[in-house]
């Protein structure tokens, strides 16, 4: 346990020393890191909203990209699109039904290279449904931080977000970008729960 | 009847301005009332996206009416007592004020609420104000009490029309229409 624990300071400590080589720790964060934004086309208009509550996970070696993990688990009450009736309406069964779902839970185990950054096909089980998701992200170490930002495209009606007259897609758009820009710290040494 | 306003009558660009967007004005009341009665669902965000389009269609014939009117100066009117002189003024005057606070007003509102505006689906309308409840409740009573000035406005604009043209019979509203009345 003790030992785990120091080769666990002892790779986030390799980690923030490492910037620009390659690095492999363990990485934490939540909505204090940064922003996990969706956006979404609402009459023809796009708007940005962002959930205020969420936790991430992300154990990643670059040497190794095939191994790690990336979990995100998403409140889904904590919706927040700057309009109460419309976070109501989102909450309820019609949408999130955030009182059977109350979290959105992603789940990668791998990562490979996509270009500048990497991309990560794992899973996300949202609303009762699973299914594979593919996020795009780059990431910039810090001293003692790991800047991960990226995106994700998903179709909201395959995980049934938007039921009865909400399935049209006529005032509501079935593309959803996800938006994430957070600082993830090491997990091992941070002292967020 | 010639495009521009000659000394007795406005010309069919003036005529058509006026009538194209006192019909929208109505439109857009009726639709403004009906979404805003409405519970937030699919039918109040279709009819308030209509609702913002038309008003911002408005708004465009709004800035074409204004350089138009400033381009083609209207016939005089004919002879009255002078209150009702500077009444009719004023009024035209809060109507050009009107025909922009109102559609801007609308659009902020509906970037302050994170609704942002899309004309008819075709064009998104970029954000001057960020999300904000507080500036979107301020905006609302705004637009919700411009309407009520414009709607009285409207009535009192209207009845005096038709007070001059078949009370007073001075050929008034003849000026802004395509046909004779007498």
């Amino acid at each position: 346990m003790a030992r785990a624990l120091i080769a666990r300071i002892l790779a986030a400590g390799l980690a923030c020393c490492g910037a620009g080589a390659a690095f492999a720790a363990d990485w934490q964060g939540d909505e204090r890191s940064g922003s996990l934004q969706f956006t979404a086309i609402q009459a023809g208009a796009r708007f940005t909203s962002a959930f205020e509550r969420f936790t991430v996970r992300f154990d990643f070696d670059e040497s190794s990209p095939a191994g790690g993990r990336l979990d995100v688990t998403v409140q889904t009450r904590s919706v927040d699109t700057a309009d109460v009736d419309r976070d109501e309406i989102l909450r309820s069964r019609d949408f999130f039904w955030c009182e059977q779902y109350p979290e959105a839970v992603f789940h990668a185990g791998k990562f490979e290279r996509d270009g500048a950054g990497w991309r990560a096909n794992g899973k996300l089980a949202l609303r009762g449904t699973t299914r594979q998701v593919s996020v795009r992200f780059e990431l910039t170490p810090g001293p003692m931080h790991l800047v991960m930002k990226g995106t994700a495209d998903l179709r909201r009606l395959e995980f049934g977000i938007g039921q009865g007259e909400w399935s049209s897609t006529e005032w509501i758009g079935d593309e959803v970008g996800v938006l994430f820009d957070l600082k993830l710290l090491p997990a091992a040494v941070s002292t967020s729960p | 009847m010639p495009a521009r306003n000659t000394a007795v009558r406005y010309g069919f660009v003036a005529q058509g301005l006026h009538w194209v967007i006192a019909g929208l004005l109505i439109v857009q009341v009726t639709l403004g009332k009906i979404a805003d009665d409405l519970p937030l669902g699919l039918d109040k965000l279709a009819l308030t996206a209509r609702h913002k389009s038309v008003g911002i269609t408005i708004l465009a014939l709004a800035a074409i009416r204004l350089a138009w009117r400033l381009i083609d100066r209207p016939p005089a009117p004919p002879p009255m007592p002078r209150w009702q002189f500077v009444a009719s003024r004023l009024t035209h005057a809060a109507f050009y004020v009107l025909l922009f606070a109102m559609p801007l007003s609308g659009w902020l509102m509906s970037s302050a609420s994170n609704y942002p505006v899309s004309w008819f689906g075709l064009v998104q309308l970029p954000d001057f104000v960020r999300p904000d409840e507080g500036l979107e409740h301020l905006l609302e009573e705004v637009h919700e009490t411009l309407a009520k000035v414009l709607i009285t406005l409207a009535i009192l604009h209207v009845a005096a029309a038709l007070k001059h043209q078949f009370i007073d019979r001075d050929g008034l509203l003849t000026r802004m229409l395509p046909w004779r009345v007498r």
